[in-house]
């Protein structure tokens, strides 16, 4: 009888982790992934530096929104010249939209001309499912103790449309400007926007 | 641009430009039809009318609702209309909650919907027929999504008559729009561990498997999945998952979602985003606000000093001031103290009962005991016996058996005196919600037992202020004019002071009960009187105890029988009287839940008057503001549905009402734009301007809209 309450307790508990994302201000998971060149990157090697997550689908329109204007290559080339690592993760499963493979994702980055330092692939959803990402993009900034100080969306104006950019406040620019100056992050929690994340 | 970033746009545009323009197509398929349907068969001018934006899509692809969820992006729909057209916002089916894999939950709709908007032609509209045509953008999604947008056409004739059309179709989408809820329904909020605890109520509750809360949280807030945590009968408690550190939200708005499954076609949903408002305006809900309600009941509690109903009261203590004023200041000093111990007792007494009425799930209402007659019909008697004794038709000496036990007999007795001086004040005091107290009591009832002791406390400190400082400094009494025969004078004036308050307190019995009732109450008052009068000429100190026996008896007789007769026989039977506000006329129709719920269905604006006999600033309110022709005008130049909700007998509907905005009591001002949109809610104290500006503003945004 025992075991099979704790068992149900454990049950809820877990289930209401899963319907949360790790909340900013807790330890961002640690998670080992591979990148278009076969080289694993851990989380754990980057501390002491500034990390941005960004959920990546080179399918999904919001996506396209962001690279088809230029406007992600600005940001990931800005920040990874001030030092910090930035991770874009696609968690798309296979045979699912914006999965790729080793040599699709190469491809996209050199057409696209990205900056990040990595493109990792993840089609289990292991990292995904451990930072709760719902949306491609959901950004995610991890401090040089490790923890998690912005989460949500990329930007202010939830469309597809990159016209809106201009006009709209870019929540991951602030976050790094405000961490990287001793400040903390005056908006650390947006609501993410986009298509879904593509598990299996 | 620098050269990179162009190059990137340039090589992208193609297909931004592809995306949009054929955003419908994918392999070969349109995956949304949109189109645009009218409910009439022609535009007759300023004729209100519902158009619908129908969007069909591909098996297993959905749109989404006003607030997707974890993806995706709610429909938008927007309307080219010319100069003087008004549409409303839009009405959004109830949706389905769709899961995706990884735990992604969204909002949204499968097949077919219709986005119903109001819309509303200028009255001088001319010419044979009319184009609407809307841009209409939405994401459609299955595995994946796909961004799409298109411009929809109406072309309709205009006549001065006209006749339903597409009536299924609206019926059917009409039936899935969310309502008020039901008369019986209650919900509370409270913060839990991971965000909100939502916890709702209804006597039908119990009966459907499927009980969902769908958030619709503002613009840019991340919300988890709520989480059903708990159903015992009627009573369901959610865990609404939310980034609430600093307790910045105290409730969110949303939908009650009900039904024999979680998608059948029979499911209901009540708008329970109703009194979000008011917590939205207690968001910042910090040291700093709660020290701004503390001053705010200050300053209330100051103010019900110069409330007409308490004046004559405080007329009677300044007087007692006068006749201390030639005594020690020690004296004095201890005779304010009382009076203000009155005053904290009353208030503290108040804030305990309804902090046990609170715990034990009731709904406190401020100056509740107004709207019981009986109550009512007390203070009556309670008034005209002091008038009488002002009058002096007899002397109160009722501190006697107090001062009997009393140490120091004599200062006793002026101690009790100004103690219950102290509780008669406030008593009165409570129908007049002045307008700080208003704000701040609306606060209190949403807090916890300290803090509406803390409120209370600081609205009995405003209240006794000046008798704290006049019995401190009992040289400011110096100001005050001396001692004399006049004062017999004066205390006979202020006797008429206490009928203009019975007066007052019998014409809110008259609204109350009727016209009868109030002949048998002042039957019962006249037995009073002459009992009062009996007291003071026989029952004098210096009659014997024979004679005091026999008058007391006498006087008993005399009350427990016109009492027995007029108020348990007479006034009991007596018959509600038909509100009387609610024929007053001039364009205010009588508030019903039903009545609101279907006004509101219609789209239409509607503003609700929550009054009562009893409440002088509702009337001051009505006969300034509401009652000008500036005011009655606009109304009615923006068809505005008028809508009185009269209190005075506490209708429970009302009560029910008052309690979902935040508010204890009345006077309470609601102006629902129209459409879905949500409801503003006044100050208490209205002026002519702010309610023109919003009729106005409202206007500005349906037009823009």
């Amino acid at each position: 009888m025992k075991t099979v309450l704790l068992a149900l307790i454990s049950l809820t508990a877990t289930t209401v982790i899963a319907a949360d994302s790790p909340p900013v201000g807790a330890t961002a998971p640690d998670f080992n992934l591979a990148d278009t060149g076969g080289k694993t990157h851990s989380l754990s090697e980057y501390k002491g530096k500034y990390v941005v997550l960004e959920w990546f689908n080179p399918e999904c329109p919001f996506v396209k929104k962001h690279y088809g204007s230029g406007n992600m290559q600005k940001l990931q080339g800005e920040y990874t010249g001030k030092g910090v690592v930035w991770l874009s993760i696609d968690s798309s499963a296979p045979g699912l939209e914006g999965n790729l493979t080793a040599e699709q994702a190469q491809k996209v980055m050199k057409d696209w001309n990205t900056k990040q330092t990595a493109l990792l692939l993840d089609p289990e959803g292991k990292a995904g499912r451990a930072y709760n990402a719902r949306n491609t993009p959901h950004m995610f900034v991890i401090n040089p103790e490790g923890k998690i100080v912005y989460e949500g969306a990329i930007d202010s104006k939830a469309t597809p449309n990159p016209a809106d950019i201009p006009s709209s406040t870019n929540y991951v620019k602030a976050a790094l400007d405000e961490s990287m100056t001793g400040k903390s992050v005056s908006n650390s929690n947006t609501r993410p926007y986009g298509c879904s994340v593509k598990y299996k | 641009m620098n050269a990179i970033r162009r190059s990137v746009f340039l090589l992208w545009l193609p297909t931004w430009l592809a995306l949009t323009a054929h955003a419908q197509l994918y392999q070969g398929r349109q995956l949304v039809h949109a189109d645009a349907l009218a409910n009439v068969s022609a535009i007759v001018p300023g004729e209100p009318f519902l158009v619908g934006v129908r969007l069909k899509m591909e098996p297993r692809w959905h749109t989404y609702w006003k607030y997707p969820g974890d993806a995706g992006i709610p429909t938008d729909i927007k309307w080219q209309l010319p100069e003087g057209w008004r549409v409303g916002d839009i009405q959004w089916p109830i949706p389905l909650k769709l899961e995706e894999p990884g735990d992604i939950l969204i909002y949204g709709y499968h097949d077919e919907v219709l986005l119903i908007q109001q819309v509303t032609p200028p009255k001088d509209l001319t010419g044979a027929s009319a184009n609407l045509s809307a841009k209409v953008s939405w994401l459609v999604c299955e595995k994946i999504c796909i961004p799409g947008d298109g411009t929809v056409n109406l072309s309709l004739p205009v006549a001065q008559a006209n006749s339903s059309a597409n009536i299924d179709l609206f019926a059917r989408f009409q039936k899935q729009l969310p309502t008020p809820p039901a008369a019986d329904f209650s919900a509370s909020w409270k913060g839990g561990a991971a965000g909100l605890v939502l916890r709702v109520s209804h006597p039908d509750l119990g009966k459907f498997s499927s009980v969902e809360f769908f958030p619709s949280p503002p613009e840019n807030v991340a919300v988890g999945h709520p989480r059903l945590a708990s159903r015992t009968g009627n009573v369901f408690t959610f865990d609404v998952p939310l980034d609430n550190a600093n307790g910045k939200f105290k409730s969110l708005p949303g939908l009650l979602v009900f039904g024999s499954s979680n998608d059948a076609p029979d499911r209901s949903a009540w708008d329970i985003s109703i009194g979000h408002q008011t917590a939205a305006a207690n968001e910042k809900s910090t040291l700093s606000e709660m020290i701004h309600f503390l001053i705010f009941g200050f300053i209330g509690g100051f103010i019900l000093n110069l409330m007409p109903c308490v004046l004559p009261v405080i007329s009677l203590k300044i007087f007692g001031f006068i006749q201390q004023a030639g005594q020690s200041r020690a004296r004095i000093f201890r005779s304010g103290l009382a009076f203000i111990a009155g005053i904290f007792v009353w208030f503290l007494g108040l804030a305990l009962v309804l902090v046990i009425i609170k715990s034990a799930g009731g709904q406190p209402v401020w100056a509740a005991q107004f709207t019981n007659p009986y109550f009512v019909l007390a203070m009556s008697a309670v008034v005209l016996v002091f008038a009488l004794n002002l009058f002096g038709v007899f002397e109160i000496n009722l501190p006697q058996w107090l001062s009997r036990r009393a140490v120091a007999a004599e200062s006793a007795h002026g101690n009790a005196g100004s103690f219950f001086q102290g509780v008669f004040a406030t008593v009165l005091a409570t129908p007049c919600t002045a307008p700080f107290l208003g704000t701040a009591l609306g606060f209190a009832f949403t807090q916890s037992a300290i803090v509406i002791l803390a409120i209370f406390a600081s609205i009995a400190l405003g209240m006794s202020l000046p008798y704290f400082l006049l019995s401190a400094q009992p040289a400011w009494l110096k100001f005050l004019p001396k001692p004399g025969p006049w004062m017999l004078r004066v205390k006979q004036l202020m006797g008429f002071l206490l009928i203009a308050t019975l007066l007052f307190l019998l014409s809110v019995l008259g609204a109350q009960r009727g016209v009868a009732a109030l002949i048998w109450t002042c039957a019962f008052l006249l037995v009073l009187s002459v009992a009062c009068w009996l007291k003071g000429a026989f029952m004098t100190p210096i009659a014997s105890a024979r004679t005091r026996a026999s008058v007391l008896l006498v006087i008993l007789l005399l009350l427990i029988g016109s009492g027995y007769y007029f108020i348990g026989e007479k006034f009991q039977s007596a018959s509600l009287a038909a509100s009387p506000t609610a024929s007053a006329g001039s364009g205010w129709e009588k508030f019903t839940p039903e009545r609101l719920a279907s006004e509101l269905q219609q789209g239409r604006p509607v503003f609700i008057d929550f009054t009562a006999e009893w409440c002088i600033t509702c009337k001051f309110n009505e006969s300034t503001v509401l009652e000008t022709a500036a005011v009655r005008g606009a109304f009615s130049e923006h068809q505005v549905v008028k809508l009185k909700a009269d209190w005075t007998n506490g209708d429970p509907a009302i009560t029910k009402l008052l309690k979902q905005f935040g508010r204890p009591g009345v006077p309470l001002y609601v102006l629902y734009p129209g459409g879905t949109a949500q409801p503003y809610v006044f100050p208490e104290l209205l002026t002519k301007n702010i309610v023109l500006e919003k009729l106005e503003t409202v206007n500005r945004n349906i037009a823009s809209q």
